[in-house]
């Protein structure tokens, strides 16, 4: 693969990220499902991932690490590595533990949402800043409906993987 | 081992874990200012904020004019009705206004007031967060807007405080979020307590009142002001701002104490316009 081909193939993945970015931050923001925002940046981040492998995952993860830095406040700079650690984690689970399909990509959504949400209960619980409980009944449902977006996610970017060039060259 | 770690994205997580240090230290470095890549994806994304907002407002405004006709109708009429009580309230209050003029004119006082300079912004984004209740507008630092500058709407009621600033961009916690803790004064009483965002409260759009004074018996409806927090001799906010109402006192886990549920009085799902407060002076 050329390094345009290279190119082109990432451009075509972040534009695809694009619509996936509109509905967390623009729509589903304003217009909750029952009350709850669903995540759908690091949906994004997995799917890829599943779909690319280790280092290609690990790259997009970065780059939505850093888009999700910047649309959610509170712990500066640590999305970026979490989003990181999950595109690499992902990339390798998918390859060599699991399928790279939509159940290795649903599996792996439910690990890193699970992470997520245990990162923020963690610091929470240090500072005291909330009971476990709530927190608990909050993860457990902003979980539940980000996993009904996994298919739609995934489907994107699965119809992205299809029509560019699968070597990916660092 | 090069392959390896190539093909295998170390090195991406490396480059990951230098952005998060240098993240981290330019945010904890310089509190409130917004670190080069969020201040970087803010700029980049402040026109698309800005149109998606026009089209989504323009979206709405069809679907309440399709749907909502009665709903809007009945809401109108009922306003209608409360400003018609408050021009009478108004009418019977200038009276004891201009006596009160009158007796601090015989005593030498000066006129009690606050000088509020303000800059107008648009509400532009509402967050993505569950854990958080944010807001981004459409001015920043570019505007003179600080971390810690206060938000009120077009009504002068709290929507919150600036946490973020970017170079056209900031984003404030409202006054429902688990960040947010400033002193308060009931306003029928003029006693002081403390209001504060809480978390299982967050999700219903509510926040609680601390540190109710001793044998104090709130009402439901009692309205709650800024108190104006005191910080080195300086005033943090402006005081009188309105807040919200007294909706329930409760006990808290503990049964040791008692809190009040307050609802904000401003409406945090539909505002559009703000103004940000970036000096006052309070003459007393």
């Amino acid at each position: 693969m050329t390094t345009k081909d290279f190119a082109i193939k990432w451009l075509v993945y972040a534009l695809a990220l694009l619509p996936v970015w509109f509905l967390q931050s623009f729509v589903l923001s304003r217009f909750p499902l029952f009350g709850v925002k669903p995540m759908l940046l690091p949906l994004a981040a997995v799917a890829v991932a599943t779909l690319e492998g280790a280092a290609g995952g690990a790259g997009f993860g970065l780059a939505v690490g850093l888009l999700f830095d910047a649309a959610v406040p509170g712990f500066p700079g640590v999305w970026i590595l979490v989003l990181t650690g999950i595109g690499l984690g992902t990339g390798l689970l998918a390859r060599y533990v699991l399928r790279q399909d939509l159940v290795g990509c649903f599996l792996c959504s439910v690990m890193a949402l699970a992470i997520i949400d245990l990162l923020r209960i963690l610091v929470r619980l240090l500072t005291g800043a909330a009971p476990l409980e709530a927190m608990l009944s909050l993860a457990g449902r902003e979980s539940i409906w980000s996993l009904c977006f996994v298919p739609p996610v995934y489907l994107i970017f699965r119809w992205v993987f299809n029509r560019v060039p699968k070597a990916t060259v660092l | 081992m090069k392959d390896f770690f190539k093909d295998n994205g170390i090195i991406i997580l490396v480059i990951a874990l230098l952005l998060t240090l240098i993240t981290a230290v330019v945010s904890f470095t310089f509190g409130g200012i917004a670190n080069p890549f969020a201040n970087l994806a803010g700029v980049v994304a402040t026109p698309f904020r800005n149109g998606i907002h026009s089209v989504v407002t323009w979206a709405e405004g069809l679907y309440s004019d399709a749907f909502r006709r009665e709903e809007v109708e009945a809401e109108l009429e009922r306003y209608k009705q409360r400003v018609a009580e408050l021009e009478e309230q108004a009418r019977s209050g200038e009276a004891a206004s201009r006596e009160n003029e009158r007796l601090r004119d015989l005593l030498g006082f000066q006129q009690k007031h606050t000088e509020l300079q303000t800059e107008p912004a648009t509400v532009t984004a509402h967050g993505s967060s569950n854990w958080s209740s944010t807001l981004t507008v459409s001015k920043g630092s570019r505007a003179g807007v600080e971390p810690g500058d206060c938000v009120i709407d077009q009504y002068g009621n709290l929507v919150g405080i600036i946490w973020e600033v970017g170079l056209n961009w900031s984003t404030l916690i409202t006054v429902v979020d688990v960040d947010l803790e400033m002193g308060a004064m009931i306003a029928r009483t003029d006693e002081a307590a403390i209001i504060e965002g809480d978390f299982s409260l967050m999700g219903q759009g509510k926040l609680k009142l601390t540190y109710l004074p001793q044998g104090e018996q709130l009402l439901a409806g009692d309205e709650i002001l800024t108190s104006g927090l005191v910080s080195g001799g300086t005033a943090t906010y402006p005081s009188g701002i309105l807040v919200g109402h007294v909706e329930q006192v409760r006990t808290d886990a503990g049964g040791m104490n008692d809190y009040a549920v307050l609802s904000p009085a401003t409406d945090l799902a539909s505002l559009e316009q703000v103004f940000i407060i970036k000096e006052f002076e309070v003459v007393e």
